[in-house]
């Protein structure tokens, strides 16, 4: 039983990096209907980021700030240098998307290397609670996810720019007439998607080791994270996340963890072809080309 | 597929400028359907013909023979997803998957069955086409984006299928053959005659996109491509001949398989993943898929630019990486809409405006 608990709050651990990419993209993908391939490589380079200003002496803390903000402006000069150009032509964007994480992942290893990284635990507390031993890390992890779930639930759900966004997604040209400035707030919903990616790749890399090949695999549990959840839902991402970072995290401790990325992939085709919009609702997506 | 709305747009209203923008117009404009006149075409496929089967004489060594194998070999499966999504629309970045389907099936009927080369072609390439059948109905249900992750998606649990597939498909080491069984008189070991061996097999599928790009099926395929709906209401079976473009481009990945298979004479999942499958997706975007060259202009372009630039692997994907962000965003119909655009530009707009009443547009 101890086992199972330990299990339990390590899978939401690894459930949280895995919320934190999906909402990413279920935010990117749903509501500025960009499909970016690359998302998983901005995780990455965000865990990078993080390993070498915490290698250079700075604490971890300010470093997944930093780590964001510098993912945030990756993201922005991607929006505005390529996806801008393909809004119309969905299709050339994805590709366009997978062209910048090849560009992305060899970069990291031009400037780095190939082999795995990792920081030491920033914390480095063990709390220990009815007799179950949590690694303190793991729990911040849980809570700083968690915060930013709230937020961004309520950005979407509540305020005047969330309203403002699900009503350029609905209608876009009448949206435009009521004075909403489409465009920008397509940059916006993709810095801040982006900045959630350079959150997790920190969240991540105190977590376990990456390397320069993280992001692709770590996009495909995004993808499914985000279409399980229906695109455009943050709740429904928070599922996604939930239900598949549970799965893996306990087959790797229980099941043929040789098999782990097999589910999300089986799982996302499933959903893809059966239910196209997501197991709870959201927006389809971009308009299908 | 003109994109010169941004391109262009920033050139100035100065006359200069105006011509510039004239001139950038047309070179990105999209010509695919406007034929080239029959001389102009046959001579383009004498030319290339005769380069082609004189390479292995050129003296230029072992390893560009080498590297010459390998581009024709992807120019074939390249024809294939040329047709799928030239044609028809219809996009894959999973391709490499089912060359990897039609690699393992020779492989593994050589291995269990010990068929050789000639036996075991003909169960491959069927084999890929099922596979490439068997999975287009569900997914083609879901549109656009949605069918291009679930390829991926496919391809990536194929890798994973077969690193588990323990000694049936040799884990993640994969699994060896012997060499192509000799035709009388012809031995496959010598590098030039597996050459002529891959040759010959991508003028087949040259032939074979040449007639399907200008009969009725082609047409029909193109109907398809450019608006679904219209082709259904005036009868066209659209789910039929999706299924069958999708077939047709199995058997041609199948094909490419099984020869990469023989000229590698080992394979392993890897060199059908993600990153194979991203990079025929590349070369169909850099060199056109709208066009008859364009699937061997994005082969020659993308395995012979880090041998010309003389980069390592690293550089060399970094620089894939962005030829594919320049060619969308400068050239969305690829090199083979550029090279087209510059003959039209030189042999003069009226000269082929005159014959544009065509439909089988393709340089």
């Amino acid at each position: 039983m101890d086992i199972f608990v330990q299990q339990l709050v390590n899978s939401l651990s690894v459930a949280s990096v895995t919320i934190l990419i999906g909402i990413g993209i279920t935010l990117i993908f749903g509501l500025a209907g960009i499909v970016n391939f690359a998302h998983g490589e901005f995780l990455m380079v965000g865990g990078m980021a993080t390993w070498f200003m915490v290698g250079a002496g700075m604490n971890f803390f300010v470093a997944l700030v930093f780590a964001g903000l510098l993912v945030g402006a990756l993201g922005f000069a991607a929006e505005r240098c390529l996806f801008r150009f393909t809004l119309n032509r969905p299709m050339n964007g994805f590709i366009m998307s997978i062209g910048l994480s090849v560009i992305l992942q060899h970069a990291v290893i031009r400037v780095f290397n190939e082999f795995q990284k990792s920081i030491t635990d920033p914390v480095g507390l063990v709390w220990t609670i009815g007799g179950v031993d949590i690694i303190a890390m793991r729990a911040i992890v849980v809570a700083i996810t968690a915060v930013i779930v709230a937020i961004t639930y309520f950005g979407i759900s509540r305020s005047r720019y969330g309203m403002a966004l699900r009503a350029s997604v609905s209608d876009r040209d009448t949206a435009e007439l009521m004075g909403i400035p489409v465009r920008r707030y397509v940059t916006g919903v993709f810095i801040y998607g982006s900045l959630l990616a350079g959150i997790g790749g920190a969240l991540m890399i105190s977590l376990f080791p990456i390397t320069p090949f993280t992001g692709s695999v770590i996009i495909i549990r995004g993808f499914a994270v985000s279409l399980i959840g229906g695109l455009g839902n943050v709740g429904g991402a928070v599922v996604g996340g939930l239900v598949l970072g549970l799965v893996d995290g306990l087959s790797a401790g229980y099941g043929y963890p040789e098999w782990t990325d097999a589910y999300s992939l089986v799982v996302m085709i499933l959903i893809l072809v059966l239910r196209p919009q997501g197991l709870l609702g959201g927006t389809l997506g971009p308009k299908a080309s | 597929m003109p994109m010169t709305d941004n391109s262009a747009g920033k050139t100035g209203a100065a006359p200069e400028g105006a011509r510039a923008r004239d001139r950038l117009a047309l070179l990105t404009a999209d010509n695919a359907s406007v034929p080239l006149p029959a001389g102009v075409q046959a001579i383009t496929a004498i030319l290339l013909a005769v380069l082609l089967i004189a390479l292995p004489w050129l003296g230029l060594g072992y390893r560009f023979l080498s590297i010459a194998i390998t581009t024709l070999y992807t120019a074939i499966a390249l024809y294939g997803l040329g047709l799928q999504f030239g044609q028809a629309g219809i996009m894959s970045v999973g391709h490499s998957a089912l060359m990897g389907v039609g690699a393992y099936a020779s492989a593994i009927l050589s291995v269990q069955l010990g068929l050789g080369f000639w036996t075991s072609l003909p169960f491959a390439m069927a084999l890929s086409a099922i596979v490439g059948g068997v999975i287009g109905p569900p997914t083609l249900r879901v549109g656009g984006q949605h069918y291009i992750i679930i390829t991926f998606c496919f391809c990536a649990l194929f890798v994973i299928v077969l690193t588990n597939g323990g000694t049936f498909t040799g884990s993640a080491t994969g699994l060896d053959v012997g060499s192509v069984t000799p035709l009388p008189g012809i031995n496959f070991d010598k590098l030039s005659n597996n050459y002529y061996l891959v040759l010959a097999a991508l003028f087949l599928a040259l032939a074979a996109t040449y007639l399907i790009g200008n009969s009725r099926y082609g047409r029909k395929l193109r109907a398809i491509r450019e608006n679904e709906q219209l082709a259904r209401s005036v009868g066209i079976n659209v789910d039929l001949h999706k299924l069958g473009v999708l077939m047709v481009s199995g058997l041609f990945a199948g094909l490419a398989g099984v020869l990469q298979l023989y000229y590698l004479r080992h394979i392993s999942p890897t060199l059908f993943g993600a990153f194979p499958s991203l990079y025929l997706a590349l070369m169909i975007m850099l060199g056109g898929a709208r066009y008859l060259y364009g699937p061997l202009i994005g082969a020659v372009v993308v395995n012979f630019l880090p041998e010309v630039l003389n980069l390592d692997p690293v550089d060399s994907r970094i620089a894939y990486g962005v030829c594919l962000l320049l060619v969308i965003l400068l050239l969305p119909g690829g090199v083979g809409a550029g090279i087209k655009n510059i003959y039209c530009a030189i042999a003069g707009e009226s000269e082929t405006q005159k014959q544009s009443g065509g439909s089988n547009g393709r340089a």
